[in-house]
């Protein structure tokens, strides 16, 4: 936050200040509950902030604050990409945590006070909180690609974030040609769900494979490496042959810029043409986390990894892809985990107990083809204050693996979906 | 047999008590919470392939987590995580799981399939996994209202590796079973509740 944006925030949080004193507090009921905690973001990390503190303390009173009326998981939405499954299959309404006694509410909160301890939405409402739990996502730096707006973006669908994205793009590869290149550009890290730009990759050339079998997929990557890479690699291979090309950064695969116009990525190296482009966008934390003064310079939150209470405003926590936890990944389940921690220590810190000590596991499939799927797998511990792996165990599918593995893999995906989902919302 | 379990569930119980007090210790629900993602709330499952495994014997899931941290059970993923876990926090993780409570599926398989998998685990079965698979100690594990999906990956496995199978008894009664007597078994005890 630059000095003039803070002063202009410490200005409306005086006039929100002023509001307070006035007694405007519809989201809010009287009663005395052991504390008030308020989570915004029904989503990996949101639900099941709010559903595990309800369940260790019945005493803490919690409201879940969504912008969006259902939740669309980006998790799965591959599929959605390759055919194999329909939208819907990936929405998810919250009915199941409001009958846990969490309060749900849908609006989109605007400004953070930090200091006076309350949030406002868009509606008007003003939440009054003892702690604030932020489970904001990921944002998009428009920045970063010359051309590439909020606008172009319309044309060129990112589908990094489940819902009419998915779907443009989706439409698009229908329309393409038999013959037709697909781009994907792949961000630089971190970023949400490392292996998800490879993942897609695949479903398409399974949809293309069936329907479109002269088309080809060229991946512009801004790294040198990516998540299960090898397992990637042999998969393409196994099932699409060479219908899947992926450019490393360093031998070209940096983009740049792209005309909208003409429909051209403007690489560091050459110029790539495509019939259907799909731009991932370089990725901070979601808006929020930002103007609420809760980033540092590399655009994510810094957190207390015991608690993932904020290092800048103590008394709100950020949990999943916003916040940087040592060396897990950005992914639903690493959210899922911490969003188990958070909670724990919240009940810790309002029953006057010890903060316990945390664990954290991340389990991430990824689907090749139908009958192919792959993992990684990590098992984390704090040690020094930051979030690390433990030696010796996690890791990624063995790379020797035969097809009957692969098609348990990938079941236990389907089943990860399904699991992962219920824990969120039932 | 019983006489391990007891001397199991005793170091469970002090181990337990312990970790609430120890400080840099971690809790019983905070190591098992990390398990839901994948085996559901309180370690039951929304299927179809990934087991149930709340309300399980404490004894039977110490042994299963210690062979996969071993690789001695074969598995895609568990043995992968299971390292990363000290035998205490692997006891304290059973204990978890042992004291939530059994929840069956919802589903139950169709009638020909039903009786024929009853009357395989009449002859074969039911010595060991008693009370049409309901009973369980820690060498047999709670299979009645289990997902049938996992239950026949469970035995395919178990078939696979013959007298590796853990106990070898078990290992070569399911050697000598078909694909279609292994799906019936597995339907017979899901529908089991």
């Amino acid at each position: 936050m630059t000095d003039l944006q803070r002063r202009a925030f410490l200005k409306s949080s005086a006039v929100a200040l002023g509001a307070a004193m006035l007694g405007v507090s519809p989201g809010v009921s009287a009663a005395a509950p052991k504390a008030r905690v308020l989570v915004v973001g029904g989503g990996f990390g949101g639900t099941i902030a709010a559903k595990y503190l309800t369940m260790a303390d019945p005493a803490i009173r919690v409201t879940l604050i969504e912008k969006d009326p259902v939740f669309l998981s980006c998790a799965m939405s591959n599929e959605v990409l390759s055919g194999e499954r329909d939208l819907k299959d990936l929405t998810f309404g919250y009915r199941g945590l409001a009958r846990r006694g969490i309060a749900v509410v849908q609006d989109e909160i605007l400004e953070i006070d930090p200091v006076a301890h309350f949030i406002r939405g868009a509606s008007g409402g003003r939440y009054n909180y003892d702690k604030l739990i932020l489970s904001p996502g990921v944002s998009f730096r428009w920045d970063r690609i010359e051309g590439l707006t909020q606008e172009v973006a319309e044309r060129f669908p990112h589908a990094w974030k489940a819902g009419p994205q998915t779907l443009k793009l989706r439409q698009q590869l229908e329309a393409m040609e038999d013959g037709g290149v697909f781009i994907i550009t792949a961000p630089p890290n971190p970023f949400r769900c490392p292996p998800g730009p490879y993942e897609r990759a695949a479903q398409v050339a399974h949809y293309f494979t069936k329907h479109k079998p002269k088309s080809k997929i060229l991946i512009l990557d801004a790294k040198d490496a990516f998540s299960k890479q090898g397992l990637f690699q042999a998969g393409w291979k196994q099932h699409y042959g060479d219908m899947i090309e992926w450019v490393s950064g360093a031998s070209g695969g940096i983009v740049e810029g792209i005309d909208p116009k003409t429909g051209t990525l403007i690489g560091q190296v050459e110029e790539f043409q495509g019939q259907v482009i799909n731009p991932i966008p370089h990725q901070k934390a979601g808006t929020l986390a930002e103007s609420a003064g809760l980033t540092d310079a590399s655009g994510w939150c810094p957190v207390d990894q015991r608690t993932f209470a904020s290092t800048l405003h103590p008394d709100i926590h950020v949990i999943g892809d916003a916040c940087i936890a040592g060396t897990m990944p950005k992914s639903g389940y690493a959210a899922n985990s911490q969003a188990k921690v958070c909670a724990a220590a919240i009940v810790a810190a309002v029953s006057g107990a010890p903060t316990p000590e945390p664990s954290y596991v991340n389990t991430c499939y990824s689907l090749i083809a139908p009958e192919h799927g792959i993992s990684v797998a990590g098992v984390y511990a704090l040690a020094d204050g930051r979030i690390v792996e433990v030696e010796g165990a996690g890791g990624i599918s063995p790379s020797d693996a035969d097809d009957r593995i692969r098609a348990v893999e990938a079941r236990f995906a389907h089943d990860w979906f399904r699991n992962i989902t219920a824990d969120m919302f039932t | 047999m019983r006489h391990r379990a007891s001397l199991s569930l005793c170091a469970l119980g002090l181990l337990t008590s312990l970790n609430l007090q120890a400080a840099g210790v971690r809790s019983p629900s905070m190591l098992a919470n990390t398990c839901a993602g994948c085996h559901g709330t309180n370690g039951t499952s929304a299927g179809a392939q990934m087991p149930s495994i709340g309300g399980m014997d404490n004894g039977y899931l110490f042994s299963v987590l210690s062979d996969y941290k071993l690789g001695v059970r074969p598995s895609t993923i568990m043995g992968r995580i299971m390292k990363g876990y000290s035998d205490q926090e692997i006891w304290a993780i059973a204990a978890f799981f042992g004291e939530q409570p059994w929840v069956s599926t919802d589903q139950v398989a169709v009638a020909d399939r039903i009786h024929a998998g009853r009357e395989i685990h009449e002859r074969q079965c039911e010595s060991c996994h008693e009370d049409g698979g309901r009973g369980q100690h820690n060498e047999s594990p709670r299979m009645a209202g289990q997902w049938s999906g996992y239950l026949r990956y469970a035995l395919e496995i178990c078939r696979d590796i013959g007298r590796r199978c853990h106990p070898n008894k078990m290992g070569e009664r399911v050697m000598a079973l078909s694909d279609q007597e292994i799906e019936a078994l597995a339907g017979f005890y899901e529908s089991e509740k």
